[in-house]
């Protein structure tokens, strides 16, 4: 498995998806509803990446927006968020109804079984049985009989519902911050973020902010991607705009109700997309648009009160092995005694 | 007496649906609120939890969807999606779970995927989502249907209810005393005989006759000897509604519309802003 081991891995979203994700790919998204990684979703769209494959556990307008635009052809999938009644088609209906894209359903415990069955090498994972008889399991999808299958438990005779485990070709990620070589941490919903970054094969992480890796070392049990699965982390804040990012900002109630009001025709979506995908070069622009169009008084009411963690106190006495002096507490000798040991005892070898 | 809306008359009784100590799954609407509402009246020691992995929190307004800590000032656990099915529901910590209704078929079995065949849909709903897991698993389900339909066969079979009655959803696997046990409909109560477990018509909300019920059912729907009428909302109930969830206690049309006029009056002052600077 290819590691990631550059000591610098800033770079634009431009660069993140232009170099790492490529047309056919199957991703996954490591954020579902909270902490979106909409920036990075936008950037594919601009990038016009085609035949992707796509994991998410449930949709909010990401999905809707990757498959009105023609970016993706399969999806695997647990729920899709939709508002309105009948009368309303989204672009999944569209999609679905048109054959441009191929679905695969699944339900979320069943579907991040997948990613944590890949992410941890195995080629499967049990899950709950009592789902084996819904046609979310009897039913199959493009993916075949590659998903659920049904086994012998071999210590109590009984049936055992198994899932495949997968591991997409790259993971998408928004987190609070992260490191410049990648080490992302994320805390609030954390829902699929860690099975899902894991299960692939390298991940694209934007955060809020980078930061020094002392901070992240002050906190490593926030840290849910480590460096070595990351292949580039973008700085972008606002990233996760209009969802939620404990820390940084509330959902945008304004803004959806927007995006919604405007996905239920192929026209209205494009004049969306045009407006604020399209229309924009990066999350920046997209963000001082906002402010044009809705005044920065209406930006700030997002604007997160603190509410901080207590920090977890990770010292000890950090006495080194040598003190000042020179001198060891653990083998009660100084350095000169030390080495004379190891003369004394023929330990040393001659250079 | 108070005037109260539908949509609080449903969210009071489903708050009715849980008892104190008990360890409930929520979801977003009318779920969350009655949640709440338990919490803030007879039920102040529940453990409310989502499937998105946030466990102990109290929301003072009502979440977005089930991944929105911004309702909470903090929660006692945090963990993922399999945590929550595996570590929690799997070994029989879920006491209640809540879940909306698209389509339900008289055992109690749920589609929340499709109307009409799903090669061909007429209508695609939201998908599978924890509905399966949870009504699965939990110990008791509480069913809420303001948009859904009975029907003699499912389009789509997303969630177990009760299989084809008797035993046979325990004989499938599932656990011992686990099932949906009341559906709150726009119209009535409902519930499952013990034995059969086909859906039975237990109550009916204020102002709605039998007929009007029974012309919603496709088959012969069977009725309790004795109907237990839906009692409104107490008065104390309607201002803890209203204070923690007026979006909820208004109903989805209402909520979107007075959104989307602020919308309109945002970008209007903005306009304006923008013309005087300009």
């Amino acid at each position: 498995m290819e590691k990631y081991m550059q000591p610098d891995k800033r770079m634009t979203a431009r660069q993140a998806i232009g170099n790492f994700v490529n047309d056919g790919d199957s991703f996954v998204f490591a954020n579902c509803l909270y902490c979106m990684p909409l920036a990075l979703t936008h950037e594919i769209i601009r990038q016009g990446k085609k035949n992707l494959m796509v994991f998410q556990q449930g949709g909010i307008e990401e999905i809707d927006q990757l498959l009105e635009t023609g970016a993706i052809d399969r999806l695997v999938i647990a729920y899709n968020f939709r508002i309105g009644g009948k009368r309303v088609t989204t672009p999944l209906d569209r999609a679905l109804k048109e054959g441009r894209v191929a679905i695969e359903e699944m339900t979320n415990h069943t579907l991040l079984s997948m990613m944590k069955a890949g992410a941890m090498g195995y080629p499967f994972i049990p899950v709950l049985a009592g789902t084996a008889v819904t046609d979310v399991v009897k039913r199959r999808g493009f993916l075949g009989d590659q998903r659920f299958a049904e086994i012998v438990d071999p210590f109590s005779g009984h049936p055992v519902l198994v899932v495949k485990g997968y591991t997409p070709d790259v993971a998408i990620i928004h987190v609070q911050r992260a490191d410049k070589l990648g080490n992302a941490q994320l805390w609030g919903a954390m829902i699929n973020s860690k099975w899902a970054a894991l299960a692939a094969k390298k991940v694209i992480v934007s955060a809020e902010k980078i930061v020094d890796s002392d901070v992240i070392k002050s906190a490593p049990h926030l840290t849910i991607v480590p460096a070595h699965k990351v292949c580039a982390v973008v700085e972008c804040p606002w990233g996760a705009h209009p969802s939620e990012v404990a820390g940084h900002y509330d959902y945008d109630m304004l803004f959806r109700v927007l995006f919604f009001a405007s996905n239920g025709s192929p026209e209205g979506f494009k004049a969306w997309l045009d407006e604020w995908v399209y229309g924009v070069a990066d999350r920046q622009e997209y963000i001082q648009h906002y402010v044009q169009q809705f005044g920065k008084d209406t930006l700030e009411t997002l604007q997160a009160k603190p509410f901080p963690s207590v920090p977890a106190d990770y010292g000890f006495s950090f006495k080194p092995a040598w003190d000042a002096n020179e001198y060891s507490q653990q083998l009660d000798m100084n350095m000169d005694q030390y080495i004379q040991l190891l003369q004394d005892r023929g330990e040393l070898i001659d250079g | 007496m108070a005037k109260y809306t539908l949509s609080e008359l449903i969210i009071s009784r489903a708050a009715k649906e849980i008892e104190d100590g008990q360890m409930v799954v929520i979801g977003q609407g009318i779920a969350m609120a009655a949640g709440v509402l338990a919490k803030n009246t007879h039920a102040p020691n529940i453990v409310i939890l989502t499937e998105a992995g946030m466990l102990g929190f109290e929301p003072f307004k009502v979440p977005l969807h089930i991944a929105d800590p911004s309702c909470t000032r903090g929660f006692t656990y945090s963990c993922d999606m399999v945590d929550i099915f595996s570590t929690i529901l799997n070994r029989g910590y879920v006491d209640v779970s809540f879940l909306g209704v698209g389509q339900i078929d008289r055992y109690g079995n749920m589609n929340s995927s499709y109307i009409g065949n799903p090669d061909n849909f007429e209508f695609r709903m939201t998908g599978a989502g924890g509905a399966p897991e949870f009504v699965g698993y939990s110990h008791k389900t509480v069913l809420t249907m303001l948009g859904g339909e009975f029907v003699e066969k499912l389009d789509y079979f997303t969630s177990p209810g009760y299989l084809d009655g008797g035993n046979s959803r325990y004989e499938a696997g599932m656990p011992a005393d686990s099932g949906p046990r009341i559906l709150i409909s726009t119209q009535g109560t409902f519930k499952f005989d013990k034995k059969t477990k086909e859906i039975y018509l237990a109550g009916l909300h204020p102002g709605v006759s039998l007929d009007e019920v029974k012309s919603t059912v496709p088959w012969d729907l069977k009725i309790a000897q004795k109907l237990e009428p839906t009692l409104p909302p107490a008065a104390d109930e309607l201002d803890i509604l209203r204070q923690f969830s007026p979006e909820i206690s208004m109903g989805r049309k209402l909520q979107v519309e007075a959104v989307v006029n602020r919308v309109f009056r945002i970008i209007e002052k903005n306009k304006n802003r923008q013309q005087k600077s300009g």
